[in-house]
């Protein structure tokens, strides 16, 4: 055994305080981060939302109809008496801890800028007892099924939202025909061969499909009538996905709830998109928001009440939404004065302004999410290619493996070459060059890819790298194809690896500024971008912009609101990738 | 559609109720048809590129606002890429429709856009008033002459304040000014420093911000920025009077439009391309933007620039037509 006493023979004595020593420094060096960032987003949060003008009977109203009816139920899920005894004694002891240490702070010290002990309690004691209170609580079943359901509404919304954004740049008439014509073939193709086992019909499929999708490419320059883009989503999405909820119960219940559950959510959605338009909202993106909240809901209702376990759980929503109202009604009721948020609904759904209260992030927020989507899809193809060839074609011995590690050293330098030489890259191979556009969304999401892939790369080549080789060996002694091996075994493995390594790096794409600025996208845009050609904004380089604005409201207000939806959509997006990759996880 | 006064049929058959049904289907289904390649609107379409200076940015982007909430189907967008940038980067090669300047294009920007065939106006947007300000506790100082301004600011400068003048303290300056890739750097020069030079010992920043943060840390400070920051947080910062001869004169909207604020008080421009101004959306947002450059309520009470008189704007009106009307002979 070595020790750190060269001298000593048999076990001598090793002192215990380097250890000690380092253990508390590595504990600070993580507080002293932590903390700073913990201030920086609640200043940002109380900014974005106007909390330093939220009245103390503000802020507990809406702590009595919502928080604590919420702490309430995830305490009921646990149903143990230690935790409660426990949440309730941090609760109260950090109420009076609080505010004697924020009076004492104020009144010998410094005065606190914008935040009150309500808030301070609010920030330091009730938000960690509750993400406490939710983790341990979403262990027990009717936590569990609670926010299971929440989570797929809340989900469900996200994605109906993502995907109406994408039809707004991506031409909903040629997803017609591509679907029409491709989709539907070969997936009826591809069904028709598992059904009565001919294996003819299913390798057809493929290539049906990609006919057809070139046949729409072609035909939707000569095809002049379609029908209006509330059916074309009726007939493309929301069948699709009424007829997979009713597949998914259809399995394991009966016909008729598997047709209620496709069919019910249908017809709401439908309903919806159709009266919808009369209630200002867009028709279609309503019919997409009701399809992807209401069928996986329904299934999911479906199921929990088949089991029979934690059905309780399933009034989490309703308890929800109920404090919100009530809380609401009492503010009206007692005239009780209210902080005027920032980030509200206007705020997500209007142009730029040069007031700061109709000031507004839409068309930036369209922008960054079609490049996000883009960039996601191009590095991920670009980046999985590139190491799996790497690792699995490529001789580790011989000229090529030296080119092989050459290749290796050049692409982690690449990782640290500063943003802004890509975007001049961008500029002039895409822009220039190609002749993509300047400040398109093709060519900022390309120059994006570039910009990440070595990161990509280098966390999908660990992934795969740490596939255990006996996997392999044990695949070719069955006789698989370095292919079969590949596809049947590497890349499920590495799969959950390969997709953290690229949350993390669509995480600096989406906050990228300084290539977006060489390329020459837009600094402020009116309008959504409705095509991929036309000229954007992404939602930092709006940000940077206001910043700049003389005046304070946009400085502190406005700013703190986007930074706040910067990073909503940023969780949004981590939550997605996070699911699949919890998902294969436990495929594997 | 299937008539049921047919002769030999008694009831409706089978076939006859489908085909009924289909052929009502097929009306109720044209209804809900949509022809591609249909844009409805006023007429006006197509896009707005526009890139230039920091400082014309808010001013365009207000004016810009306005326009588009009124034609849907012109999209226009804004980039800050300072005066320079923008010219160099995308004006001139032809990338952009108008570039905003916060001073008047050089001969070097000029070479190159008449290398890449570039033709363009120059349009008055606004006046904008150079404001040099100090803390608001220095309660010893109310004015300089052009002359003391330029003994601080020079390539080599006075180091302390009783170098100034006498009765100022004994102190150190501390400067807070423009970066040399500004408009606001080379109006600085060009107004009061001349062939001076700037000195190099000041913290240099793009944003008003910064100068703004920096002047109200220290009651020594002295910064120069844009008339929109102060005018926008007037109690932040206390505002010097500029003695260009006549006595001091304060940085205010009526100064600066009565001409008084001299030296400091500057043109901002905007340069629409000719080219661009032959498609009639593009002529009509230049048409928009000189009729709003004397908007009081945009220019002076949202932006906090220097709108421009009747008689500049009108002039400006001819220019920009006798322009239009080239462009589209």
């Amino acid at each position: 055994m070595a020790t750190d006493n060269a001298n000593a023979s048999g076990f001598g004595e090793v002192s215990r305080l380097r250890g000690v020593v380092f253990e508390y420094l590595s504990l600070g060096a993580s507080v002293i981060g932590l903390v700073a960032l913990g201030v920086l987003l609640v200043y940002v949060t109380i900014d974005a939302f106007d909390l330093a003008n939220a009245s103390p009977e503000w802020l507990l109203t809406y702590f009595l109809t919502l928080v604590v009816p919420f702490l309430a139920f995830c305490l009921y899920s646990v149903s143990d008496p230690a935790v409660t005894r426990r949440s309730l004694a941090a609760l109260g002891g950090g109420l009076v801890a609080v505010a004697a240490l924020f009076t004492a702070i104020e009144t010998f010290l410094v005065a606190i800028p914008r935040l009150s002990w309500q808030l301070a309690y609010l920030f330091v004691v009730a938000m960690p007892v509750t993400a406490y209170l939710t983790y341990v609580g979403s262990r027990g079943r009717v936590g569990a099924v609670g926010f299971g359901l929440v989570g797929r509404l809340v989900g469900g919304i996200a994605i109906g939202l993502a995907l109406g954004t994408l039809f707004l740049v991506f031409d909903p008439l040629v997803w017609f025909l591509a679907y029409t014509l491709g989709v539907v073939p070969a997936a009826a193709l591809y069904a028709y061969g598992r059904w009565r086992s001919a294996d003819r019909a299913s390798t057809a499929a493929v290539p049906v499909g990609l006919l057809g999708v070139v046949a729409a490419v072609f035909l939707r320059g000569v095809v002049t009538t379609y029908p209006s883009d509330l059916i074309i989503y009726i007939w493309t999405l929301a069948v699709p996905i009424a007829v997979a909820g009713e597949r998914v119960v259809a399995d394991r219940s009966s016909r008729i709830a598997a047709a209620a559950v496709g069919g019910v959510p249908l017809a709401v959605a439908i309903a919806g998109g159709f009266l919808a338009g009369g209630l200002g909202v867009p028709g279609p993106t309503a019919l997409l928001v009701l399809v992807t909240v209401g069928v996986p809901t329904a299934v999911y209702v479906h199921r929990t009440i088949d089991e029979g376990d934690g059905v309780v759980g399933l009034a989490l929503p309703v308890l929800l939404v109920g404090g919100a109202l009530v809380g609401a009604l009492v503010v009206e009721a007692w005239g009780v004065p209210a902080p005027d948020p920032w980030l509200d609904v206007g705020y997500v759904t209007e142009a730029p302004s040069s007031t700061a209260v109709e000031a507004g992030l839409y068309p930036a927020i369209v922008g960054s999410v079609i490049i996000i989507a883009l960039v996601a899809v191009l590095s991920f193809v670009l980046g999985v290619g590139t190491s799996v060839f790497l690792e699995e074609y490529m001789p580790e011995s011989g000229v090529l493996g030296s080119l092989t590690r050459l290749l290796q050293v050049n692409i982690a330098n690449l990782a640290a070459i500063p943003s802004v030489v890509y975007g001049l890259l961008g500029l002039g191979l895409f822009a220039n060059l190609l002749g993509f556009g300047l400040g398109t969304a093709v060519t900022a999401s390309l120059t994006l890819s570039l910009l990440i892939l070595p990161i990509t790369i280098i966390s999908a080549q660990e992934a795969i790298r740490s596939v255990p080789d006996d996997l392999r060996r044990g695949s070719d002694a069955m006789g698989a194809t370095r292919w079969q091996t590949t596809k049947n075994v590497v890349l499920p493995e590495a799969f959950p690896g390969i997709l953290t390594g690229t949350i993390l790096a669509l995480g600096r794409a989406i906050g990228e500024t300084a290539p977006l600025i060489m390329i020459g996208a837009a600094t402020t845009v009116f309008s959504a971008p409705d095509s991929l050609f036309s000229r954007f904004s992404a939602m930092p380089m709006q940000i940077y912009a206001w910043a700049n604005y003389p005046q304070a409201e946009f400085r502190y207000g406005v700013v703190a609101a986007g930074v706040i939806t910067l990073l909503i959509i940023l969780i949004g997006m981590n939550g997605t990738a996070i699911l699949l990759r919890n998902r294969a996880e436990r495929g594997t | 559609m299937a008539s049921s006064h047919d002769a030999d049929t008694e009831g409706i058959t089978r076939r006859k109720a489908l085909s009924a049904l289909g052929g009502a289907g097929a009306l109720a289904l044209a209804g809900c048809t949509q022809s591609s390649g249909d844009d409805g609107g006023d007429g006006l379409s197509g896009s707005i590129n526009i890139a230039g200076s920091s400082t014309v940015f808010p001013l365009m982007s207000a004016i810009g606002e306005d326009f588009a909430a009124e034609h849907d189907q012109v999209s226009v967008d804004i980039s800050s890429t300072g005066s320079g940038g923008g010219f160099s980067n995308y004006f001139c090669v032809g990338d952009t429709d108008f570039n905003n300047a916060s001073r008047e294009i050089q001969p070097a920007e000029e070479e190159l856009c008449e290398e890449n065939g570039v033709e363009y106006v120059e349009l008055i947007a606004a006046t904008d008033a150079l404001t040099v300000v100090v803390n608001p506790e220095a309660d010893w100082i109310d004015s300089l002459t052009v002359e003391e301004l330029a003994q601080i600011w020079e390539s080599d400068p006075v180091q302390t304040w009783d170098e100034v003048r006498d009765e100022f303290p004994n102190e150190e300056i501390e400067r807070f000014g423009a970066a040399d890739t500004s408009g606001t750097y080379d109006y600085f020069i060009e107004s009061i420093l001349e062939e001076r030079g700037h000195t190099s010992d000041y913290q240099a920043t793009e944003q008003d911000n910064s100068i703004a943060q920096g002047v109200s840390g220290s009651e020594y400070a002295i910064g120069y920025f844009g008339f929109a920051y102060y005018y926008q947080n007037p109690d932040q910062l206390k505002a010097l009077g500029i003695d260009d001869g006549n006595g001091p004169v304060e940085p205010s909207l009526e100064t600066a439009s009565s001409g008084e604020y001299t030296p400091l008080s500057r043109p901002l421009f905007t340069y629409p391309s000719i080219e661009s101004l032959g498609s009639e959306h593009v002529a009509e947002f230049a048409r928009y933007f000189v009729e709003q450059t004397a908007n009081e309520d945009l220019v002076a009470g949202d932006v906090g620039y220097v709108p421009a008189t009747e008689e500049t704007q009108e002039e400006q009106m001819e220019i920009l037509e006798d322009a239009i009307e080239r462009a589209q002979e």
